[in-house]
């Protein structure tokens, strides 16, 4: 493989490179005008005060002036290189999702412009790359809505005892709408920068409880909310009120009519959920949430998509989805403010 | 029987809902813009309005927002916009309730009873759940024609369970309804109130109705 080569590395050779030229012709300049001949060389005594004179009058001068010209070179190498390292790290600390990042040109050596325009230009496009592909899954779950509506309450009209079946595929139609729809959002909501604000967790958690309970109820499950110490944390209410939501439906489709879905708010920064379900380890939480990019066969009821969605708001919000297996509980772990 | 006004450009949608409520008890008008909305309401009367927010006219939020405040009738908002924050703004710009496509009749329908049966509208002093009945204005309450015996805060109890009949009331909200503001809540106040209301719904035939939603508060079953 060919060795890469640095701007310094090609500087100093360059600068062998004239001082040997200049060296050179010097010589040939001091030959041809003190008509210097061969005899010169049988005088000892005589060529070694040549050479003494050559290495005063051009050697050393020439070493004097190289030293400053290599520091230099190194100094104003540096210095029209880091703003350049400086974008780097720029581009690299943006977060995944993060949109509108962008090298600032203006900063940049003359030199090197019409190249951060073009990396620019590059980033521009990438940005609208992913705005686009988040309008069209919004748009499709959008006009799917209405259909899905129409047919919703075509079956609700039926009196044959398979439209319950077909009713609970509408149902889960409809949940996956509403997933890929919030995915979009997190994603436009990360994309936008929205300044976070304090978020009371056990008012979401008591929000959440409130709205889900009455159809928990009518499945003949029942919701229960303990403790009132999470306190408050910053980031988007209705992000985390969704990832709650979305534990919550989890646990209610694995848990037994009759037994309790229990939403813990007793630590400090941490809403928890527990289910009667058989628990999930942490390995299966990390394989599930990691889903996001192909179709969930394993869950036809889009758990996985859900736990996926969960993970990537805590993330934005500089927390974590944990679970603990013994306990069958899921935990929504957020920076303490 | 309520009168509704369906405001839905999608006319096969707006023929299924208006059928459907047809049979709950309502009596539906449907019209499939917001101009045709703003000359059914000058000329009738309604008791609520379904809207949708896509009108080829323009934005129904817009069109909500522009109402005087308090506006009559209420609305409820019909939409296929689920975004995180589009509840609040619906909300915000005057709506009394916000549904998300596709949603199952029975939803809808549960919706506008608890809608007609909020404060300050023209759905009578009588407030009914199921077999549960209440006068607001003489404060008498019977469940399927046996008077119930219940002290002023108990009634007062059952009088916000049943306008928020199918919806949590949560204890704080509770608290503040039930309680001046100089009166000290103990922690167990609510609760042995509700305990007493449950006990006389359940010995005058209503069981099971009232739920206890534990660590967020109480909850009347809705039954049409």
């Amino acid at each position: 493989m060919k060795r890469q080569e640095s701007i310094l590395g090609r500087l100093m050779r360059s600068l062998a490179l004239v001082s040997a030229t200049g060296l050179f012709l010097l010589l040939v300049f001091i030959w041809v005008e003190y008509q210097i001949s061969i005899l010169h060389f049988a005088d000892l005594a005589r060529l070694r005060r040549s050479a003494y004179e050559l290495l005063e009058h051009i050697g050393l001068p020439m070493v004097l002036l190289a030293i400053p010209t290599v520091l230099a070179g190194r100094w104003a190498i540096r210095r029209g290189v880091q703003p350049l390292e400086e974008a780097a790290a720029r581009i690299n600390a943006a977060s995944g999702e993060a949109r509108g990042v962008r090298v600032d040109a203006s900063t940049l050596p003359v030199e090197t412009v019409p190249f951060a325009d073009a990396v620019n230009r590059l980033l521009d496009r990438v940005d609208r790359a992913a705005a686009a592909h988040e309008a069209f899954a919004a748009d499709i779950a959008h006009e799917l809505r209405t259909p899905l509506t129409l047919l919703s309450l075509e079956l609700d009209g039926l009196d044959d005892p398979r439209a319950e079946a077909m009713r609970a595929d509408v149902a889960a139609m409809r949940r996956l709408i509403d997933q890929l729809m919030l995915l979009a959002q997190i994603d436009a909501e990360a994309a936008a920068h929205l300044p976070p604000d304090d978020v009371d967790l056990v008012e979401v958690a008591g929000d959440v409880v409130a709205r889900m309970a009455p159809a928990a109820l009518a499945d003949g499950k029942v919701l229960e909310l303990r403790g009132e110490r999470a306190g408050t944390i910053r980031g988007r209410r209705e992000s985390v009120a969704a990832a709650l939501r979305n534990l919550v439906e989890n646990a209610l489709r694995v848990t037994d009519a009759g037994a309790p879905v229990v939403i813990l708010a007793d630590r400090a920064a941490e809403l928890a959920v527990r289910d009667g379900g058989p628990g999930l380890s942490a390995a299966r939480l990390h394989e599930m949430t990691q889903r996001l990019s192909r179709a969930d066969h394993a869950s036809a009821n889009g758990a996985g998509l859900g736990l996926a969605i969960v993970s990537r708001i805590m993330a934005a919000h500089g927390g974590r989805l944990a679970a603990d297996e013994g306990k069958r509980e899921l935990r929504l772990i957020f920076a303490k403010s | 029987m309520a009168r509704l006004l369906i405001i839905e450009d999608n006319t096969r949608l707006a023929k299924r809902i208006a059928e459907g409520l047809d049979q709950r008890g309502y009596r539906c008008d449907h019209v499939a813009s917001l101009a045709d909305a703003d000359a059914a309401l000058g000329t009738d009367m309604f008791d609520a309005m379904i809207v949708d927010l896509g009108l080829p006219d323009g934005d129904g939020l817009a069109w909500l927002r522009a109402r005087p405040p308090g506006g009559e009738p209420p609305a409820l908002i019909l939409t296929a916009r689920d975004g995180l924050e589009d509840r609040i703004n619906g909300l915000d710009a005057g709506a009394d309730d916000y549904l998300v496509k596709p949603f199952a009749l029975d939803e809808l329908a549960a919706r506008l009873r608890a809608m007609l049966r909020r404060p300050g509208r023209r759905a009578g002093t009588v407030l009914q759940v199921g077999e549960i009945f209440y006068d607001s204005s003489r404060r008498t309450a019977h469940v399927g024609g046996r008077a119930l015996d219940l002290t002023r805060r108990e009634a007062d109890l059952l009088e916000l369970l049943l306008r928020q009949a199918g919806q949590v009331v949560r204890r704080r909200a509770m608290e503040s309804a039930l309680y001046r503001f100089d009166e000290a809540v103990t922690p167990n106040a609510i609760e042995a109130s509700v305990s007493r209301l449950r006990r006389k719904l359940d010995e005058a035939g209503a069981h099971g109705q009232l739920h206890t939603v534990r660590g967020v508060g109480y909850l009347l079953k809705d039954v049409p």
